[in-house]
Formats: C-alpha cells, sequence, structure tokens
C-alpha cells in the first residue's frame, strides 16, 4: 500500500514536472520571441487589475508582475480561450481519429518522462526513494520508441484534416522524424559504449566520475560530436527551430494541425512544448551530468543533496529549452531538400563514424 | 498485474480481430497498431524490456508508419461486402486450425496445473534484459545474427537499386527549366 501511494505521488509529480516545464517554454517563447524581434510581448493581462478585496490585496502587486510579465496571458488567458473556442470538425473525415490524434500526439511525450530519473536516490523515514517512475533496464531505447510513437499522432492528424496542406504536413514530419530518429539512435548507441549500459541513472551516476583527473566525464566531453548531432537532430523531432517544415505557416497554412481548433490544437502545442523539455532533460541527463556539479561530490542518500540535484539538473534543463527557443527565434528555416541532406549526407554518416571511432577507442582503452 | 496482462491480451485479440474484420483498410491498419503495441504490452508484463521496447521501436514505429502512409496517399475506399471464395474459407480454417493446434500443448499443461515450461521466475527476471540478450546473440547465435544482417543488406541494396531512375533523359522544356536527372 505504502509503495502504491509513493509511486502515485512520483507520477503525479512527474507528470506535473512535464507540464510545469511544457508551460515555462511556452512562456519563454512567447515573451523571448518578442525580446528577440524587438517587440514587447505579452504584457496587458492583468497587469492593471485593482481588487478591494482583503484576501487579494496582498498578492495584488505579485498578479500585476505576473500579468506585466505576459505569464497571466499566455498560461491563462490562452488556455481559457482553447476551452472555449469552437470544436470545429472537418467534413468527410473519422471524427474519432481526429478527435484521438491530439492524445496520441501528446501522450508518448508524457509517458517518456516516466523513465528518466529527476534527483538521485534518497532516504526518506528509511525508505529509499527512486525518483522516477519506471526504473526499467532499457530506459533509453524506451525514449526512442516513445519519440517514434508520436508520429502516429501527426500522421493521423494530417489525415483527418481532409485536406492537401494537412497531408502534406504529415507528410513532411513524418518523414522528418523518421529520418531524424537515425542518427538520434546511433548516438544512444555510442554512449552506451561509453558508460556500458542502457540505464539513464547509471549513465548520470558514472559522470561524477573525472577523466585524467581533472575532466569531468560529461557526455559532452567524452561524445563531442554525438553532442552536436543529438542536438541537431532532437531539434529536427521536435518539429521546430529551423527544422518547421511540417507546419511551415507560409507554405502550407498550418501543416498538420490546420484542421485543428480550440484546445485540440492546444493540445498539440502542450505536445510540442513538452517535448522541448524532454528533449532538454535528456540532453542535460546524457551530455552535462544531469545534477551532478563538477568537481563537488554531494553526498549519498541524503535528502537535502538530492533537492539540491534535482535543482541543479532543472537549471540544467531551463537552460538548453531557452537554448532551444533562441535557435528557433534566430534562424530561417530549411529548404526540404537541405533537411534531407542534412539527415542522411551529413549527420547519418558523422554519428555512424562516431559510432565505429568509439567502438575501436573503447577497445583499444 | 494478472488483471493488467490479462487486459493488453484481451486487447491484443480484440484488435487481431480488427485487423482482419474491419472493411476500411486505413482502420485495419491501426488495429494492427494497437496489436503491436498490446503485444510489446504482454512482453514488458513478462519482464522482457527489451523486447517490449524493440517491437515498439522497429514495428509500430517504422514500418507500420510506412505502411499507413501508403494506405493514406492511395486513399483506398472502404470495401463493400465483397465475398469470400470457398478456397479462401478453407486455407483460412486450416492455417488457424495449424495456429491453434500449434498453441494447445502448453495453454492445456497449463490448465491441467503442470506447466510443461522449464523455465522458473527466476530465470525469466534475467532473460529479458539487454545483457542477457546481447550475449546470447553475440555468442550462441552470431551465426543466425550476421546472416540476418546479411539478409537486410540484401534488402538495402535491393531498395536502392528499384530506387535508383534508369535512363530518365527529360528534354529542356519551352520555359528554360532544365528538368529530371542525368
Amino acid at each position: 500500500m505504502f509503495e502504491l501511494l509513493v509511486l502515485l505521488i512520483k507520477v503525479g509529480f512527474v507528470l506535473n514536472i512535464a507540464l510545469v516545464l511544457g508551460s515555462l517554454c511556452t512562456w519563454l517563447e512567447r515573451k523571448g520571441s518578442a525580446l528577440i524581434q524587438d517587440r514587447v510581448g505579452a504584457n496587458r493581462a492583468g497587469a492593471f487589475v485593482e481588487s478591494d478585496r482583503w484576501y487579494l490585496k496582498p498578492i495584488l502587486p505579485v498578479i500585476r508582475m505576473m500579468g506585466w510579465l505576459g505569464v497571466i496571458n499566455t498560461l491563462l488567458c490562452d488556455s481559457l480561450k482553447g476551452l472555449w473556442k469552437e470544436d470545429f470538425v472537418p467534413e468527410g473525415t473519422s471524427k474519432f481519429l481526429h478527435a484521438v490524434a491530439p492524445i496520441i500526439a501528446v501522450m508518448p511525450i508524457m509517458l517518456a518522462f516516466a523513465v528518466l530519473p529527476l534527483a538521485p536516490d534518497f532516504y526518506l523515514f528509511g525508505y529509499r526513494i527512486h525518483p522516477r517512475v519506471a526504473p526499467i533496464d532499457a530506459g533509453l531505447l524506451f525514449v526512442l520508441a516513445m519519440g517514434s510513437v508520436a508520429v502516429y499522432g501527426v500522421a493521423i492528424a494530417g489525415w483527418t484534416g481532409n485536406n492537401k496542406f494537412s497531408l502534406l504536413g504529415a507528410l513532411r514530419a513524418a518523414a522528418q522524424m523518421i529520418s531524424y530518429e537515425l542518427p538520434m539512435g546511433l548516438v544512444f548507441v555510442a554512449l552506451i559504449v561509453v558508460y556500458g549500459t542502457l540505464d539513464v541513472y547509471s549513465i548520470v551516476e558514472q559522470q561524477g566520475d573525472l577523466v585524467l583527473g581533472f575532466l569531468p566525464k560529461w557526455g559532452v566531453f567524452m561524445q563531442p560530436v554525438g553532442f552536436v548531432v543529438l542536438l541537431l537532430a532532437g531539434m529536427a523531432e521536435t518539429k521546430r527551430g529551423p527544422f518547421d517544415l511540417p507546419e511551415a505557416e507560409s507554405e502550407l497554412a498550418a501543416g498538420y494541425f490546420t484542421e485543428y481548433s480550440g484546445m485540440k490544437f492546444l493540445l498539440f502545442w502542450l505536445g510540442e512544448f513538452c517535448e522541448i523539455a524532454l528533449f532538454a532533460l535528456l540532453l542535460a541527463l546524457l551530455f552535462f551530468g544531469g545534477w551532478q556539479i563538477p568537481w563537488v561530490q554531494l553526498p549519498e542518500g541524503v535528502w537535502w543533496a538530492a533537492l539540491l540535484g534535482h535543482f541543479v539538473l532543472m537549471t540544467k534543463v531551463v537552460f538548453f529549452c531557452v537554448l532551444q527557443i533562441v535557435i528557433r527565434w534566430t534562424l530561417p528555416r530549411f529548404r526540404y531538400d537541405q533537411l534531407m541532406n542534412l539527415g542522411w549526407k551529413l549527420l547519418l554518416p558523422v554519428s555512424l563514424a562516431n559510432l565505429v571511432l568509439t567502438a575501436i577507442v573503447k577497445v583499444l582503452a | 498485474m494478472n488483471v493488467i496482462s490479462f487486459l493488453i491480451g484481451m486487447t491484443a485479440v480484440v484488435s487481431g480481430i480488427c485487423v482482419v474484420g474491419l472493411r476500411n483498410p486505413l482502420f485495419s491498419a491501426f488495429a494492427l497498431v494497437v496489436n503491436l503495441l498490446a503485444v510489446a504490452g504482454l512482453y514488458a508484463s513478462l519482464d522482457a524490456h527489451f523486447l517490449a521496447v524493440s517491437q515498439v521501436v522497429v514495428y509500430a514505429g517504422a514500418i507500420m508508419v510506412l505502411v499507413l502512409f501508403v494506405l493514406m496517399l492511395l486513399n483506398l475506399k472502404s470495401e463493400s461486402g465483397r465475398r469470400l471464395g470457398f478456397v479462401r474459407c478453407a486455407t483460412a480454417l486450416v492455417v488457424g486450425c495449424m495456429v491453434v493446434m500449434s498453441a494447445l500443448p502448453p495453454i492445456l499443461a497449463h490448465f491441467s496445473g503442470m506447466s510443461s515450461s522449464t523455465v522458473s521466475d527466476n530465470m525469466m527476471s534475467s532473460v529479458g534484459t539487454v545483457q542477457a540478450i546481447g550475449r546470447e546473440l553475440y555468442t550462441k547465435y552470431v551465426a543466425q545474427f550476421e546472416l540476418a544482417s546479411l539478409v537486410l543488406l540484401i534488402g538495402i541494396v535491393g531498395a536502392v537499386m528499384l530506387a535508383k531512375r534508369k535512363n530518365v533523359e527529360l528534354a529542356p522544356r519551352p520555359g528554360g527549366l532544365v528538368g529530371g536527372s542525368k
């Protein structure tokens, strides 16, 4: 019973992390894009709120500040608007699949968070707590598998749109996601060769060691080429940044979710932002030492060390979220042939060579 | 645990029936995806995590996406009440019976109380790990493994040969744009 309770708390916590990071990315995207494009951005809703209620008086400055920063606009107003909008379903297509597609697009991303550890293990009331929902053996592969299942959401959405733009967007998305999964998988294999395990927790633990006496054994130092390849492939996987061809506004209206409105449309967005967060978490865990602070050895199994580790990890995650958003608003979109050339003719051979080289070094060492 | 495996198993059976029963090929393909995922779930409930994940990556994640897209692009209409001939029915019956027969001994053994499988629970939990599968693949079954990769290589080369266009020489268009590849 106690174990079930702990599991439920963990599920709630991990889901919460996923959603909070997703909404943080939403806000970062709105305000960050404004900053980059020299605009002001959302700063009205809630910024001038007045009230005589006694219980609101003390928090009025906070609400005004949130309004001024655009938090209320992007998180509260937009979601309420999404909930109350007309839910438009196109004619001549399966209503069931139309409704199910956004769920299929979001669910795998949420599930992938289940295998990723969010803090080091610690003891609470004499009970060892693993801060992840599913400590399975093939954790790294599970993330990859969920990424490939997410293609279905996009594919079904594009098909149920029942028009050419949607279908073209879905086609592009599927081709792109399948193409960039290969280099991604090969980078994972190279990482597995370096750390000798598929378990993400064990990979992070090993990154606390030092190599050559001074360099932290972080993935970015062990696999610099792999990091660059994964960064590019991951951004293509999230269908954003310079890789947003599936929803290219100037070519395809909105691509695969052209026919979606209201909350279903917002679900696609939520999935996309959660995917950014997931990818940032993956980068932080695999390449930047997770909760490890370089040259600092935190005591093992203590709750405050776990909490500190969690904050360190989240700082890295937020950094990579910001990095992705900055790249997305800085670089122009690729042409389609450039996208395919980058994936198949550059990233795939480079990741293959990287894998072979890693294996040779591993055997010789 | 038993309830969950039972539910997953029922999902697999129902979706399997849907694959052959539904009239719209696209819905059949979706049913097949659900079926593959359910079978992966069964593997996972047997502690074979690696097998489950590879099932999702390879079948559900790659092969079925391609099948689905071919179906979507062909834009097939649902087949309207085509009768199955006698030969087809007979073939289906025979093949079905053979499959059931092959699965019958372990099922009967299970229900009569004496499990014929010599695999204990303890062994099961270590068989499905990545290390165990890797060790078996690269020591005991290395010849078969290499043969399988050879077959895949032949497949890749064949696909490249098929995709390679021969003798496509298009004349320059009147507008001045040169089309086609040499």
